[in-house]
């Protein structure tokens, strides 16, 4: 990839923001939140559930696909426009 | 591997992007993921040869994910396609990556396979991150790298007249 352009920016921030959000970001609001740290219900011996994810799994997993979503898109993007950098071939110039 | 006084990273056996360490580990890395995929897909043809049902009972069994209504539409009414697809798509995306052929599409497959274990296979006893979202970072990694091309076919598919003529068939290649 040649210089990232304005869109190529935004998809790379956009689409790791979505993405950290989902994992590190409420993974931390998960863990502040004691007991389960993790995004599954703990369960007692019997099998009963004793305590939920305060962040419901399928927020962090539908932002984490969001920012792939993102990617994908952004690759689409790239594929269907003309890239005047990336078959560019350096020519002589003479100096002034 | 050479020395660069402005970049520290290009330091004796630092990670520079077009030398030999980082050839070798990308190439390393592409075919122990090829493989993964290829004993899954070959296993399952082995034991079930193109008839894999449970992949559409897996599929019917995903409500409630951030995926919607997809994957219970997909296993209702694509059997079709999913029952010989999973073990035949499982297998060709890994012989694809051991070559080194069309690896980003192959691993742009791969990446739909993983994103329906991570989010099916639920749960999420082991925390979200889990060796499934790896694998699918994985796959990502290889298209992201093109990873193909570090000792792969697709260093020389990338150099024929076709590809030549259209350069955007390295958006699968590589």
């Amino acid at each position: 990839m040649q210089q990232p352009d304005i869109i190529d920016k935004v998809a790379m921030a956009f689409s790791a923001a979505l993405m950290l959000i989902g994992i590190v970001g409420l993974g931390i609001v998960e863990l502040l939140a004691g007991q389960p740290y993790g995004a599954a219900p703990v369960t007692n011996e019997a099998g009963e559930i004793v305590a939920t994810p305060a962040i419901d799994p399928t927020l962090r997993t539908g932002l984490v696909l969001l920012g792939l979503l993102v990617l994908f898109g952004w690759g689409v993007y790239r594929a269907a426009t003309p890239d005047a950098g990336a078959d560019r071939r350096p020519t002589e110039v003479t100096a002034d | 591997m050479a020395y660069s006084e402005t970049n520290p990273l290009a330091e004796n056996f630092g990670f520079d992007i077009g030398g030999p360490l980082a050839a070798y580990w990308i190439a390393l890395l592409r075919v122990i993921t090829g493989w993964w995929f290829f004993h899954a897909g070959v296993t399952k043809i082995i034991e079930n040869g193109l008839n894999f049902t449970y992949g559409t009972a897996y599929l019917q069994g995903m409500t409630g994910t951030a995926l919607g209504p997809i994957p219970v539409w997909m296993g209702n009414n694509l059997g079709w396609l999913i029952e010989p697809g999973v073990p035949l798509f499982e297998t060709l995306i890994g012989l694809a990556l051991i070559a080194g052929a069309f690896v980003r599409l192959a691993a742009f497959g791969g990446a739909i396979f993983m994103t329906l274990f991570w989010v099916g296979n639920a749960g999420f006893g082991h925390g979200l991150v889990n060796s499934d979202l790896m694998g699918l970072l994985l796959f990502g990694t290889m298209i992201a790298l093109g990873a193909g091309r570090y000792y792969g076919l697709d260093a020389i598919l990338e150099k024929t007249r076709l590809a030549e003529a259209y350069p955007k068939l390295r958006y699968l290649l590589g």
